[in-house]
């Protein structure tokens, strides 16, 4: 028999976990120095900053802090002040970050299941596309970033297109290869039931094709985020994509750890997001195998 | 009462009694690129409210026959008149329910929206659809159950919701494939008197296809037996119990095992003829 799970003692387990790591990516390098046969020569902060000045960073990136080092108030004004001026602020790149990857999701998976469905559903129409959409899937996509980039400008619009472009496939193939794997039984049964084709394909189509299109989805939401910050590399003048780049530039390792964390906790709510939908749209699956 | 009796007493209804009726019924499937002939010039009628089973060993196109009723399978030639309106093939016949051998229901709807599938689909208000879902729930057993997704319910009770999902609508021909194939003997049984108490009160016209001759006895009005591949009509035999039936009492009698003797030997010999290669 499993053991039951004691969710306190998982907890205290992972925070172990997280403490240990963070202690040796804090102090790891400075033991080096001192005893060299035992660590070896990683954790160069130049290369991977460490915790204490990644906070540090982050605090004045989101214009809690001032570049001097005092804490910016909020009554007199100097946090709104630094907001102002930082045009890139941590606020405003996590924001139009966040932006433009839900509006490449939503748009990626919305025609992506669309034109799955329609193509899984129509053995004609599939077999017209079938070469076109192997031909275009061989392209890794993110090679056309740097076109999209440059038809679109460095606004939103390619960031919201690139996203776009990645996301599509994915979904699409998903939810074809579900829509193509129905159960022709429920059809039949919803058919002699009276149903007619847009009725089947609401009640029974969509329904069964649901768990395919799911499993897309929390790969879809970090490649709509690959996209949009793959986009931001090549050209932006906001995002955290430009703050990765502006702290290169700087050779401010710092910098661009606070954004790979920021990008982080991003994907993170994002993956928790879809999971809370999938358990309450799927919610029949966890009722299967009850015997 | 002698076997040539049994064959001979059944006359064809007059025209205006059949519900439904099948011409020269015949079905060549294309399989890997030979031609198998599944049904061979296949002809008979069923009366209103008749309970017929198509009997017959696995393989003798007795399926094939209800599915180019049921309109999902098109025949290769011949006629099918359910109330005297020849049938479109991949359009579903109003008024005719179909309960499958193996239970399609849904498995993203709970039990009770399953039977209310029907009535959702013909536009019937909310309040009157769950009325009448409840009523066939507690009519199968099920009330308990309403809220449960399928895969959580035995086999039988499956079987009972899917039988419900087709009822639900009121149909008046009845098209089953097998339904109860599946279960074990007694949960089978139970199954009969469940149909068997709808039926009594419905008196629905039943097509019913299996290749269990038991089965056939205790439900049916008239068996119709398939010979082996091609399927053709080989015998007609009336079933003549008293009704009401009760299915766990009718094995009983001297009756049932007279005439299960009088159609096992006719049976048996299609199932040997079908093992042939």
């Amino acid at each position: 028999m499993r053991r039951a799970r004691r969710p306190g003692r998982t907890f205290a387990w992972q925070a172990l976990i997280c403490v240990c790591l963070l202690s040796i990516w804090q102090w790891g390098y400075d033991l080096h120095g001192r005893l060299p046969w035992l660590v070896p020569d990683l954790l160069d902060p130049y290369f991977v900053s460490k915790p204490s000045d990644i906070f540090e960073h982050f605090l004045t990136l989101s214009c809690l802090k001032s570049k001097l080092g005092v804490f910016n108030g909020w009554f007199n004004g100097e946090f709104t002040r630094c907001m102002a001026r930082s045009e890139n602020n941590l606020w405003v790149a996590t924001a139009i970050t966040l932006k433009n990857t839900f509006f490449g999701f939503l748009t990626g998976v919305v025609s992506g299941f669309a034109a799955g469905l329609v193509l899984g559903r129509s053995d004609h129409l599939s077999a017209i596309f079938q070469p076109f959409i192997t031909a275009v899937n061989s392209i890794p996509r993110i090679a056309l970033a740097p076109i999209i980039v440059l038809a679109f400008g460095i606004g939103d619009t390619s960031k919201i297109v690139t996203s776009w472009i990645v996301v599509v496939f994915l979904v699409f193939f998903n939810t074809f290869e579900g829509a193509r794997s129905i159960d022709e039984g429920f059809v039949n049964a919803a058919r002699l039931l009276g149903a007619s084709e847009w009725q089947i394909t609401r009640t029974v189509v969509i329904p069964s094709t649901m768990a395919w299109v799911f499993a897309s989805l929390t790969p879809a939401i970090s490649f709509a985020l690959i996209g949009v910050i793959v986009g931001e590399f090549i050209g932006a003048e906001r995002g955290i994509g430009r703050l990765i780049i502006e702290s290169e530039a700087r050779a401010e390792a710092s910098g661009m750890m606070v954004a790979v964390i920021v990008l982080m906790l991003v994907g993170v709510a994002l993956s928790a997001l879809i999971w809370r939908l999938q358990a309450y749209l799927l919610r029949w699956q966890q009722h299967n195998f009850a015997e | 009462m002698s076997v040539e009796a049994l064959h001979t007493r059944y006359v064809d209804a007059p025209p205006d009694l059949r519900r439904i009726d099948v011409r020269g019924l015949c079905k060549t499937f294309q399989l890997a690129g030979a031609a198998i002939e599944a049904v061979r010039d296949v002809s008979f009628n069923v009366r209103r409210g008749e309970f017929v089973a198509l009997l017959g060993p696995s393989g003798s196109g007795k399926s094939t026959v209800l599915n180019m009723i049921a309109t999902l399978v098109k025949p290769t030639s011949g006629e099918i008149l359910i109330d005297g309106t020849p049938v479109v093939p991949g359009q579903a016949t109003p008024n005719v329910g179909y309960v499958f051998q193996r239970d399609t229901l849904f498995p993203w709807r709970t039990v009770a929206d399953n039977i209310g599938y029907g009535l959702e689909l013909a536009g019937i208000p909310v309040a009157e659809r769950k009325e009448r879902v409840r009523a066939c729930l507690t009519q199968a057993g099920l009330q308990d159950f309403g809220n449960a997704y399928p895969p959580a319910l035995s086999g039988g009770m499956r079987q009972r919701a899917a039988l419900m999902r087709t009822l639900v609508v009121e149909p008046q021909v009845l098209l089953m494939d097998e339904p109860f194939g599946a279960l074990d003997t007694h949960t089978k049984i139970d199954m009969h008197d469940v149909l068997l108490r709808i039926w009594e009160r419905e008196k629905q016209t039943v097509l019913f296809v299996t290749h269990d001759l038991g089965e056939a006895l205790t439900l049916a009005d008239r068996i119709i037996l398939f010979s082996a591949r091609p399927g053709r009509i080989k015998e007609t035999f009336e079933v003549d119990f008293a009704r009401p039936r009760n299915a766990v009492k009718i094995r009983e009698t001297p009756r049932y095992a007279e005439l299960f003797q009088l159609i096992w030997h006719s049976l048996g010999e299609e199932f040997i003829r079908g093992r042939k290669p």
